[in-house]
């Protein structure tokens, strides 16, 4: 993970920060290559964050410890449709 | 008739047995005033209409059994029974049960816990917090067969298939239920990455869902140190969760809508910010690409090795400078153009990867004339190098039939043909070639 980024919004804030600049700063060829790479690492750790969690259901016992739903109680069927 | 007086405790004994034979269990209204909860517990009154009053009394263990709290002003329906205290002569109603007139019991209590959890601010605007953008985990505080959970489960795996749930499943009716749902809500909140809970249950009668307008809950949800989502019965229902938690949703479906809702607008919005930063990005470059062109089209430019053989050695120099410079940084420009690239194909090959490749091979070209800032340095002054230049050109002239004629060694224009003679050795720069040639003559 990039230790230059906090988080998923601190990354959504540059991020938007970083086109404004662009799209108005008359800004050295050399600067804004810069930037435009910024931002591509940037949305690209957005867009992993954004698929980052698990698919997984876990179940609370009666201590608090999280167990992994049992397939018995039928939770996770994909008989969407 | 002899006199056979009774003694006061002889009267009291009997003026008790009959009054309390007679009125064992009675129903009686009136309006609750000069209220008290004593220390015993025990809550005393005065229940009175407009002529008259009694004395009243609720134990402790029939007030406990109230889901409301009497309260001065308050009319009440009572069940109880008269109960005569010998010791002060006196006798007072004590209470079995107690309803609100009116309103029913329940919308009491609940109009009376909303207005005291009110009071202390727990619902103000200002402790609402924001749902995170993008919940790590989602916990969920329900009954694990209800059909509540199944309805989330649904809504969230249709929309968000990679969420992680982390249920903490708790019954939501019935004796106790209250402080289940608070515990399970303890739980939850102490789960790693467990960003927001959703906590709530299916539609059902006012008594079903009444663990819902109890305080602990309402408490639980207001102490919990993570945005809590009330998603209690159908969305006329409203409950005192409802007004503590961060966000009410109407229904439990629609609580999950609102989690994932995030994603969704996130992920577009990353797109476009994407798109945005591109076609900026493509726009400066094409910005110094026309500087660029509008430069090289100059006459006299185009071309320039070839004629270096004309210019002072100085400028020859100049020029290998800044090519050698250009050519720096023409490679530094090109293997970060070559990164970038990489970067931007890895980072969404489904989206119109072909076209951007071809605009980025197509940009890689005109990067190597124009990406640098040390090129956009020089070029000032190659931009002043080529007006100089221009004027200088000789091409031209010789281009319509004019010659220069230098001294044998070519150092040295000959201007004056004073300043040859006879028998010296000059040379003479024509449109095509160069000729050696002898002054017979000056």
């Amino acid at each position: 993970m990039d230790p230059t980024i906090k988080d998923f919004e601190a990354a959504i804030a540059e991020l938007e920060t970083i086109v404004k600049k662009l799209e108005e700063g008359d800004l050295p060829l050399e600067t804004s290559l810069e930037l435009y790479e910024r931002g591509v690492t940037l949305s690209r750790y957005c867009h992993g964050q954004l698929e980052a969690a698990e698919r997984r259901i876990d179940v609370l016992n009666e201590r608090g410890d999280a167990k992994p739903a049992s397939p018995a109680l039928g939770l996770d069927r994909d008989d969407d449709a | 008739m002899r006199r056979l007086p009774l003694t006061v405790s002889q009267l009291s004994a009997r003026l008790r047995n009959v009054v309390e034979e007679t009125f064992d269990e009675i129903w009686v209204q009136g309006e609750i005033s000069g209220g008290r909860t004593w220390n015993s517990g025990h809550f005393y009154f005065t229940l009175k209409d407009a002529n008259a009053q009694i004395k009243g009394v609720v134990f402790r263990s029939t007030l406990r059994l109230l889901k409301f709290k009497p309260t001065d002003g308050l009319c009440v329906t009572v069940r109880g029974r008269i109960s005569v205290y010998e010791p002060k002569g006196e006798y007072q109603l004590v209470c079995e049960h107690l309803e609100p007139q009116g309103l029913g019991e329940l919308q009491l209590a609940f109009e009376q816990l909303k207005k005291k959890l009110a009071a202390e601010g727990l619902f103000a605007e200002t402790r609402k917090r924001p749902l995170p953008a993008l919940p790590r985990r989602i916990g969920i505080v329900t009954s694990i067969d209800g059909a509540a959970l199944r309805d989330i489960v649904r809504v969230l795996r249709r929309r968000y298939p990679n969420a992680h749930l982390v249920i903490s499943p708790t019954r939501v009716q019935g004796e106790g239920a209250s402080g289940e749902i608070a515990r399970a809500l303890r739980l939850v909140a102490r789960i790693d990455h467990v960003d927001v809970v959703i906590v709530g249950r299916g539609g059902g009668s006012l008594e079903d869902l009444w663990a819902f307008n109890e305080e602990i809950v309402a408490r639980a949800i207001a102490a919990c140190p993570i945005p809590v989502i009330s998603a209690v019965g159908h969305e006329t229902d409203v409950t005192i969760a409802d007004f503590a938690a961060d966000l009410r949703a109407p229904t439990p479906s629609a609580a999950a809508e609102m989690v994932v809702r995030q994603k969704d607008e996130f992920t577009a919005h990353i797109r476009r910010l994407v798109q945005q930063l591109r076609a900026a990005m493509l726009n400066r470059v094409r910005r110094f690409d026309s500087r660029l062109h509008a430069l090289q089209a100059r006459p006299g430019f185009a071309g320039y090795p070839g004629r270096m053989a004309w210019r002072s050695r100085h400028v020859g120099e100049l020029t290998s400078d800044l090519k050698h410079a250009a050519r720096g940084a023409i490679a530094a420009r090109r293997r970060r153009l070559e990164t970038a690239r990489r970067t931007l194909d890895q980072f969404d090959p489904r989206h119109r990867l072909a076209r951007v490749r071809a605009t980025l091979v197509g940009q890689d070209v005109r990067l190597r004339g124009a990406a640098t800032r040390r090129l956009h340095r020089v070029q000032g002054r190659f931009r002043e190098l080529a007006a100089h230049l221009d004027g200088l050109s000789p091409l031209a002239v010789l281009g319509r039939g004019y010659a220069v004629c230098w001294d044998g060694e070519r150092t040295r224009i000959v201007r004056d043909a004073e300043s040859v003679a006879p028998g010296d050795p000059i040379r003479v720069t024509l449109e095509r070639g160069e000729i050696r040639a002898r002054v017979t003559d000056s």
